[in-house]
């Protein structure tokens, strides 16, 4: 009865939920008396695996879950309805009309898809993806003319980490990975998915990965929140005190931009860039199906998703609503 | 627990449930400050306006201006002569460089009330301090020292609250300080002795936990005396509130605690919806109730399988996430967001919850219900986890009651607040949304585990009765006021307990936010920790701390 699928999930593989209620019972059902019917107990323990099936399956979502902006420049008029509306200034917007500049930073955005509510031509749309993570922050800037194409993005920039180093991390940390999680001041929204990983639904050590007490026994350090100036010192002391080789996976818009937090004086406006190797993981909080996407994309598992702003184009150009 | 049998909307009493109206409290403390005549909240609000009769078609608290040497007799009078309690204290910039100093005060008839004000003169800003007769005050006083840089006078506790560097000027001032880079200094106190030793704790914690930092002064095991100094999560988050238009807003009141974003986005909307005269139709606010309520099942869900755990029980606690991520899914069956995050709005929802999602929320709901029932009392066969439990971390009721605490750690130690059941809102206000509020006496890890398993149960309850509803539950709860209060006040039972939001739109058009106030129920509740853990065993503080579960983000903002 329990876990597997979440509830009405698009991609249901577990058995029908009927034949999990009818569970083995777990000890505590033998105590209870006769004359109290019978009870449904508590399956995990003694019941059916509920771990989802990704990253080595297909994900399972809800019908309306894990909804990110998409943006048409093919159909957008220019209005900047969208760049109103937003939040975090994920979308903001140069000129009006066709021919408009506008720029989608998947890096700020917090996915309260008001944008894809307030766009009156339908440009904006909120399609079914969360494989964002990347290795360059560029990577989660789209730069679209209203009324241009996609992919007229400007050329990348070049991965400042070599080839060389991204295969000794995978090399190194593929079979086993020891995370020590840095709360650099969130809302404590990443806290709840990040924890979501050590339950039974996701369980990231059947993928070798692993959250550690001490930053000594780290591999990587998994950081959210906007690096306020209260944490600052204790950041940089964990970073310090975690040995090389190491990599950093930066979860949330907050640890990204700043996210709704980028005005405040009393925050750096996310973790700022240094020469370790990066991950960066949009979402407000990032689902934990994304977490363990960024995970397996910083081990070399996956390959990277979004490039250059734009998502692939089967998901972009499906026609989910 | 009678797990099994179909309880919903069943009437069975839930642990020592109470429904009486108002709240029980400890008997009052001596040092009681007369005021003739005030027994009565109307006299008393009469009285202190100066004498003129009240006019019935006032609604929300009545508001009081106090003259600055009539504050803390004010003060006084209600907390110990009417038995009100303090629920926030901010601060605001009037004209000409004064300070207003704002509190709410709840109790009485139906919970309605006094919003208190005094007005600190620019030149010296000068407030006398609160204590030592009402404890509460404490970190309102110093938030208002270093936020305002209000002087409190006679304070026995002038340290920094939230602030670990120097600013060039208090920062919420209208010119507004900036961090210098100069750590500021703070002081912890010292035990000495034989055997005396301290164990310093964070801000960086040993797990997914959120920044502070604990200071414990123990001697062999026995925690003698803990500090606790928060801050690290500080974000200026109620200065960003200032000049956005209200519904640019909201995701800042989700990310007070984002653990309760529904909670927030609510308790920010009624604000909203009170000071605008914003109508919410009735069908968004039986939603509002569901969706608070799968909130609050899947939050305190986490809270069980976190005292699970740290008594060393993994399978128990996996058990208890199991049926938390069925909570999580069933909130982004409804909203799109595993933590329901973007669906409040002002004036409503941002976009209705699906019809067609009530059967598998239904399934959801009864499954979340049997398993918790089938898990607890599998952990109440087990004598190794009870024992832990039982006669840890107590808070009593006087400690409770005078630090005014909220919430289930407030109800596990028999003091009975629920805002749900004493000053309705929204989804609340219909009188066939009947909560059962649970409660205990004895105060300790295992009243409060018992409390947080009976709300969960309360909760998928509630969320069967709102799922029910579907059509309209009750007509638009705004009322048509001849004339719009100055501030708007939104109070919601988060499942920390009372999430408060004040706010007051700017003049006279009110098209953008002047200032807003967020007053997370963890505020009230952090120094209770230090209170449980003494005479504890250093081992036993996980147990404790995750029995109250405190936000750390929702203290610092």
């Amino acid at each position: 009865m329990i876990g597997g699928g979440s509830p009405g999930s698009a991609t249901s593989r577990g058995e029908p939920s009927a034949d999990r209620e009818a569970a083995p019972s777990s000890p505590s059902r033998a105590r209870s008396t006769a004359s109290a019917p019978p009870r449904e107990t508590t399956s995990g323990i003694f019941g059916p695996c509920t771990t989802k099936a990704y990253p080595q399956g297909p994900a399972e979502l809800a019908r309306m879950g894990a909804r990110t902006p998409w943006h048409d420049p093919g159909v957008c008029e220019g209005t900047g309805a969208c760049a109103r509306a937003c939040p975090t200034e994920a979308i903001t917007i140069e000129g009006t009309g066709r021919g408009a500049r506008l720029r989608l930073d998947y890096g700020a955005c917090v996915f309260c898809r008001k944008c894809v509510d307030a766009c009156p031509t339908g440009a904006l749309r909120a399609v079914r993806f969360f494989e964002l993570a990347v290795r360059s922050k560029d990577d989660l800037v789209a730069r679209h003319v209203a009324g241009g194409t996609l992919g007229a993005n400007p050329p990348p920039s070049q991965d400042k980490v070599s080839r060389e180093v991204r295969e000794r991390i995978s090399r190194l940390f593929s079979g086993s990975l020891a995370v020590r999680a840095v709360d650099a001041g969130s809302c404590n929204g990443c806290e709840v998915e990040v924890s979501a990983l050590s339950w039974p639904a996701y369980d990231a050590e059947r993928l070798g990965i692993h959250f550690v007490a001490s930053p000594r026994h780290a591999d990587a350090l998994l950081v959210t929140g906007p690096v306020n100036r209260n944490m600052r010192l204790a950041l940089q002391k964990t970073l310090d005190a975690t040995p090389d080789p190491k990599f950093l996976v930066i979860a949330g818009a907050c640890g990204i931009s700043g996210g709704p937090f980028r005005r405040s004086k009393e925050v750096e406006g996310g973790v700022p860039p240094s020469d370790l190797p990066s991950v960066w993981v949009p979402g407000c909080p990032p689902r934990p199906e994304a977490l363990l996407y960024a995970f397996w994309l910083a081990l070399g598992r996956v390959e990277q998703q979004l490039k250059n702003g734009e998502l692939p184009p089967k998901v972009g150009g499906s026609s989910l609503r | 627990m009678s797990a099994g049998a179909p309880d919903h909307g069943s009437e069975a009493p839930l642990l020592s449930a109470t429904r009486s109206q108002g709240e029980r409290t400890a008997p009052p403390p001596r040092s009681q400050v007369e005021v003739p005549g005030a027994r009565d909240e109307r006299k008393w609000v009469a009285a202190a306006r100066g004498g003129p009769t009240l006019e019935e078609a006032e609604e929300g608290p009545w508001e009081v201006v106090v003259a600055l040497e009539r504050w803390r007799p004010s003060v006084l009078s209600l907390v110990h002569a009417l038995r009100f309690r303090l629920a926030t204290l901010w601060g605001e910039n009037a004209h000409g460089g004064d300070v207003e100093v704002h509190g709410i005060f709840l109790g009485g008839a139906e919970c309605r009330g006094v919003h208190l004000r005094v007005d600190l003169p620019g030149a010296a800003r000068k407030l006398p301090s609160l204590l030592p007769d009402l404890p509460t005050a404490l970190y309102f006083e110093r938030e208002l020292s270093e936020m305002f840089g209000v002087t409190i006078l006679a304070s026995p506790d002038t340290r920094p609250l939230l602030l670990h560097e120097r600013h060039t000027a208090p920062p919420m001032l209208p010119a507004g300080g900036e961090p210098t880079g100069v750590r500021a200094p703070f002081g912890f106190p010292r035990t000495e002795g034989e055997g005396v030793y301290e164990v310093p704790v964070g801000p960086v914690h040993a797990g997914v936990i959120e920044p502070g930092h604990f200071r414990f002064q123990v001697r062999g095991e026995e925690i003698l005396n803990l500090e606790v100094r928060l801050g690290y999560a500080h974000k200026g988050t109620e200065r960003l509130f200032e000049g956005l238009e209200p519904s640019q807003a909201t995701v800042l009141a989700e990310s007070i605690s984002g653990d309760m974003s529904v909670a927030g986005a609510t308790a920010y909307a009624l604000a909203v919806e009170d000071v605008l005269g914003v109508p919410v139709p009735p069908a968004a606010q039986t939603a509002r109730g569901l969706l608070l309520e799968l909130e609050r099942a899947a939050f305190l869900m986490g809270d069980v399988a976190g005292i699970i755990l740290d008594v060393g029980y993994a399978a128990g606690a996996a058990e208890a996430n199991v049926l938390r991520e069925q909570a999580y899914g069933t909130l982004e069956l409804l909203t799109g967001s595993r933590l329901g995050r973007g669906a409040v709005v002002p004036g409503g929802l941002a976009r209705p919850v699906p019809a067609e999602a009530r059967v598998d929320v239904e399934r959801s709901l009864d499954a979340v219900r049997r398993g918790l029932a089938g898990l607890v009392d599998h952990v109440h066969d087990q004598p190794s986890i009870m024992d832990r439990l039982r006669g840890t971390g107590v808070i009593s009721l006087e400690v409770a009651e005078a630090l005014g605490m909220v919430g289930p750690a407030a109800r596990a130690s028999g003091l009975v607040r629920d805002v749900r059941r004493d000053r309705p809102y929204g989804p609340y206000v219909h009188e066939r949304v009947r909560v059962r509020v649970a409660s205990r006496s004895e105060g300790d890890v295992e009243a409060r585990f018992e409390v947080k398993v009976a709300e969960v149960l309360e909760a998928c309850r509630l969320a069967r009765h709102f799922l029910g509803e579907g059509g309209p539950a009750t007509g638009p709860l705004i009322s048509s006021r001849s004339a719009r209060p100055r501030h708007g006040l939104g109070i919601v039972e988060s499942p920390r307990g009372e999430f408060l939001v004040a706010l007051r739109p700017s003049e006279p058009a009110k098209k953008v936010l002047a200032r807003v106030h967020v007053r997370d129920p963890s505020f009230l509740n952090w120094p209770a920790i230090e209170y449980a853990v003494r005479g504890n065993i250093v081992p036993d503080f996980p147990l404790c701390n995750k029995s109250l579960n405190l936000s750390y983000s929702g203290f610092d903002r």
